[in-house]
């Protein structure tokens, strides 16, 4: 068995900023596991800008920023296993990694879970009808389209406002095909507003909301769908039903973190995010067991990835050196108002940046974190919305004498 | 004429209200910088993107090179850009920041790769 | 191909799990023997579309051929698995009563399955299910323990490797449109621009038979097209059951009732449904029966919930009774009178996968009673499959690897499917390429992000190893095309 100090799952966004942020606190030990032929995760596909505005203050491509830190790891010699999978992970943080050279054993002194996330599929929602060719998810179909040269189809009907069905209906308009329309379950969109405004209006393309697909026809390839709109259960309205030519169905209906190998470990997830129950450092249930980025909860922007491996980074040292006792074993009871809040645990009462979403878009809301006794901190937002994260920051003094944390969303 | 937009220069997606007529901008309120002003003059008359797209590479390790322009360009010029962006074929290796096609459409702007392809071995 | 390479002994028609045994069990001699199949790979009826359930034979009524078959081709089963080197798992099943006024009928299954030779019956009540199966809901039920799970598709891809490797030959894409006979009593069949001889048919073509007896000119036989939707859970769910999990089946319906059925491969079914419909090949899912399906199997699992949910499919049985009837008519096996030398096989439903073996030892007796077959001494009945790397423990995993380090390539991250496999799957002996081909043979793309990391990987292993273009990749029939083409192509589009 191979003996490391860190060892981090996954070489895409939250993977290489962990790695390279704990190289820059002189950690020397350090393996990055990833499963495909070159660093750089989902990243690699994302040929659109927009990433890097908070932390660069510069509008990058999704290659030009992974390429940042690639640099890094290149740089630093840090080192790294393509084309290689974990297919096993103890609680006692002994790895099974498996590539070319043959099935390797590693112990870890520490782990820093970085897998990403997959994305929801069509048999997962269970939309009615056929099963031809033309269901593509909407990161297979940016795969296809900007890494493989591929035209996925010609008239696309999306279903789903995310991020990502947004950015590829400006890309298939620009690479010469229709969008129909896009579909949006929620009575609200799920992206951020400018993508609805770069992808979307700048090119004409209808968004239904309160809207679904009921049905998929076409024996070969998809032939058409029917669209139907929805009551406030989500339950479609069958007098609404509407056929809908197109040979593509384009899904962007949710991404989940991709915590199998998080379960193997033993680790316990939180059915609210998805990812596993975390400290301030990112620690997760099993002492030394790290995780950051999709994996964790799913980010809307890359650059909060960043930032929150970095965090994990520091936990990561205190960790290696013994410093990462935990005094406290304080539970964030979630208010009103809130989809999920991280971190779920609060073990030293030092500097924590919070991580959370609002369960539905509103305007001049307040953030109000509260302990037993008083409130400790309070923020006002002009606009909330479910599509945007929420990061803030408490620092130690705010935190310290906290027996019990409340986050409430008031207004 | 009063219009609302949505800023898409940075994660705040400011929400911009502006009143203007023929002779121009009345008031704008909303914006939390002045990009965002900016942003909003063009809006109106000249909507100006940044265009993303990608080109063919042979002989690398990928076989597209994402590309971008290096200022925004006319709103109106993207699906001109993207029709160009079909006729070129590069040969690896490529490096960010090269520039793939200089003074597109006759502009002071290039269209620069931004992604590095390796030679393929 | 010159006339004589499409004169045959023995056609025939229909590559599904029955089609494919017969295949089998004919090139035990030594005919000249082809399978004619519409679709692009076998099995693509309701071969690979049912519950994978080798039946013990307590649900068919006693003296029938269903009866007989099922209980024969259930006890012998063990054997044709070892010689195709497919997946068979005796896990047992429980026929659960939820309310008291059920319970005659286990009583009635269990004496109906002693009569049909069925071993090991025994009725069990409320403790011993909760012993068995902590999560479900019953008062008593039926414990079957010879009752045993395959994989469908696994069993007819081997039959119709192993009948290839002993010499039978098979013809995909080849859809037959018109028979007729010489006045010689050969059979002359039109498939596409081909035309096929034969001595004999064998008509194994499921809900399609009706059809294709039709054409041949016996107008008498019926099938009525009966529809069940599934759905597919994630492995995750598998720790909520152990058994087949089936209700008390209510004689007016048509199939068995809703059921839960674990897969080989960890997963767990929840289906068929059953609904008698129009169109003949109408796959689709609905939405009021997932929503049925849904309800009912909570029924008896409680802690069913949609977010194991993976897939939805659908498979249709050849009944031979209308709607207004329901129920069971028994398998037909004959040769018609009008039409001498071709012996049609006729609504061929559950249990079929079972009998399939049976069924077709009986086929080969009509023919062997007319034209006394002569046994062919280089018969070889055994085929092995594609090794699973995942299923090995990890010495053979190490020693995979280092001797061929294409194991190392994990490909399918849900289902840990290694490149070596996913190319063993591709150079398949039929040729079969399609992306639910390299599904079926290898196993990707069937876990819970369905091909969402490996489709596109297993493109570009196609684009390597056989240079596909754009037009290439199909998802199952000849006309499901991936894609509309390149994205660019570095010229001018003008």
């Amino acid at each position: 068995m191979i003996k490391k100090d860190v060892v981090i799952i996954g070489g895409g966004a939250a993977g290489l900023a962990a790695a390279v942020s704990c190289r820059e606190k002189g950690i020397e030990d350090i393996l990055i596991i990833e499963r495909e032929s070159a660093l750089g995760g989902i990243l690699k596909q994302c040929i659109h800008d927009g990433f890097g505005l908070i932390k660069f203050q510069h509008s990058y491509t999704g290659p030009e920023y992974a390429h940042k830190y690639v640099d890094q790891v290149e740089k630093q010699k840090i080192p790294y296993f393509l084309d290689s999978m974990v297919i096993d992970i103890t609680n006692q943080k002994v790895l099974t990694v498996v590539n070319k050279s043959g099935l390797k054993k590693y112990k870890a002194k520490s782990i820093i879970l970085a897998m990403g996330c997959r994305e929801r599929t069509r048999g997962a929602i269970g939309i009615p009808g056929s099963r031809p060719a033309g269901i593509y998810t909407a990161g297979v179909a940016q795969n296809l389209i900007n890494i493989h040269n591929y035209m996925i189809g010609k008239e696309v009907v999306i279903l789903g406002s995310g991020d990502i069905g947004l950015i590829m209906a400006r890309r298939l308009i620009l690479e010469g095909a229709t969008v129909k329309m896009v579909l949006e379950l929620l009575p609200y969109g799920s992206g951020l507003p400018r993508n609805f405004n770069q992808c979307l209006f700048d090119y004409d393309i209808p968004l239904y909301l309160n809207h679904t697909v009921v049905n998929i026809r076409g024996d070969q390839r998809v032939e058409s769908i029917t669209m139907a709109k929805v009551d406030a259960r989500g339950e479609a309205i069958p007098s609404t039903c509407k056929d809908v030519s197109c040979d593509t169905l384009m899904l962007s209906v949710g991404l989940i973190p991709e915590n199998e190998l998080t379960k193997m470990a033993g680790i316990k997830l939180d059915p609210l995010t998805g990812g596993a129950l975390v400290d301030e450092y990112g620690q997760t249930t099993v002492n030394g067991i790290f995780a950051c980025g999709n994996v964790l909860q799913v980010h809307d922007i890359v650059d909060n990835v960043s930032l929150e491996a970095e965090y994990v980074a520091c936990g990561v040292e205190k960790y290696l050196s013994s410093f990462l006792k935990p005094k406290n074993d304080i539970c964030i009871e979630l208010g009103e108002g809130l989809q999920y809040v991280l971190p779920q645990r609060m073990q030293f009462l030092d500097d924590t940046v919070f991580s959370l979403r609002v369960s539905k878009p509103g305007q001049k809301k307040k953030l109000v974190f509260k302990n037993d006794k008083s409130i400790i901190k309070q923020k006002t937002f002009l606009r909330v919305n479910p599509a945007e994260m929420i990061r803030i920051k408490l620092t130690t003094q705010e935190l310290s004498g906290t027996n019990g944390l409340k986050v409430d969303l008031e207004s | 004429m009063k219009r609302e937009f949505i800023c898409i220069l940075c994660p705040n997606s400011c929400r911009i209200t502006t009143e203007y007529d023929n002779n121009g901008i009345k008031k704008i309120e909303g914006a939390q910088c002045k990009k965002g002003k900016e942003f909003i003059n063009n809006e109106i008359e000249n909507p100006l993107r940044i265009f993303t797209g990608s080109v063919l590479c042979e002989g690398g390790d990928y076989r597209l090179v994402s590309v971008k322009t290096t200022k925004s360009i006319l709103k109106k010029y993207m699906k001109q850009i993207a029709l160009k962006t079909h006729q070129i074929k590069l040969k690896a290796p490529v490096e960010i920041g090269q520039v793939i096609v200089p003074n597109i459409m006759g502009l002071d702007i290039n269209l620069v790769a931004t992604r590095r392809v390796r030679k393929f071995h | 191909m010159r006339s004589q390479d499409r004169k045959f002994d023995i056609i025939i028609i229909g590559a599904g799990v029955i089609g494919c045994s017969i295949a089998r069990e004919l090139s035990r001699f030594k005919v000249r023997v082809a399978v004619l199949e519409k679709e692009s790979d076998v099995g693509w009826g309701a071969s690979c579309r049912g519950s994978g359930v080798i039946h013990a034979g307590f649900n068919n009524q006693p003296g029938t051929l269903m009866a007989r078959y099922c209980v024969k081709g259930n006890q012998s089963f063990h054997k044709i698995a070892e010689e195709l080197n497919i997946p068979y798992k005796k896990i047992g099943k429980l026929v659960v009563a939820k309310k008291s006024n059920e319970i005659p009928a286990l009583e009635k299954l269990k004496k109906q399955g002693k009569i049909n030779g069925v071993e090991n019956l025994k009725i069990v009540g409320e403790s011993e299910i909760r012993n068995m199966e902590p999560n479900l809901q019953g008062i008593a039920a039926l414990y079957s323990p010879e009752t045993a799970i395959t994989s469908p598709f696994l069993y007819t891809i081997a039959l119709a490797e192993n009948s290839l490797q002993n010499s039978v030959q098979f013809f995909l894409n080849t859809q037959v449109k018109k028979i007729t006979k010489n006045n010689k009593s050969q059979f002359y069949l039109l498939a596409h621009d081909n035309q096929f001889e034969a001595s004999y048919i064998i008509n194994c073509t499921g809900v399609c038979s009706d059809q294709i007896a039709g054409m041949a000119g016996i107008p008498h036989y019926r099938i009525y097209p009966c529809r069940g939707e599934y759905y597919v859970l994630d492995k995750n769910a598998a720790s909520l059951m152990n058994h087949l999990i089936y209700p008390v089946p209510h004689p007016k319906e048509g199939g068995l009732g809703i059921h839960l059925t674990p897969t080989v491969d960890g997963n767990i079914l929840i289906g068929p449904s059953n609904e008698y419909i129009e169109k003949q090949e109408d796959y689709a899912v609905t939405m009021e029966v997932l929503r049925k399906l849904c309800l009912e199997a909570q029924q008896f699992l409680p802690a069913i919930s949609p977010k194991y949910f993976i897939k939805n499919y659908a498979g249709i049985r050849s009944k031979q009774t209308p709607p207004s009837q329901g129920g069971y008519h028994d398998y037909i096996i004959e040769e018609s009178p009008e039409v001498p030398n071709m012996i049609n096989l006729i609504g061929i439903e559950s249990p079929g996968l079972t009998a399939a073996q049976p069924i077709a030892e009986k086929v080969v007796s009509i023919i062997d009673k007319k034209e006394k077959l002569v046994h062919n001494q280089d018969f070889d009945p055994y085929r092995k499959g594609i090794l699973r790397f995942a299923e090995q423990d990890e010495e053979t995993q190490r020693r995979l690897i280092q001797e061929d380090s294409d194991y190392g390539e994990v490909i399918c991250r849900c289902e840990q499917i290694t490149k070596k496999e996913i190319l063993q799957a591709m150079d398949n002996p039929l040729g079969a390429r399609s992306l639910i081909s390299i599904k079926y043979r290898a196993r990707a793309m069937m876990g819970r992000c369905q091909g969402g990391y490996c489709l596109t990987r297993i493109m570009e292993l196609l684009r390597e190893k056989y240079n596909y273009k754009w037009d290439d990749f199909l998802l199952r029939g000849a006309e499901s095309y991936m894609l509309t083409g390149n994205r660019s192509n570095g010229e001018s589009d003008l």
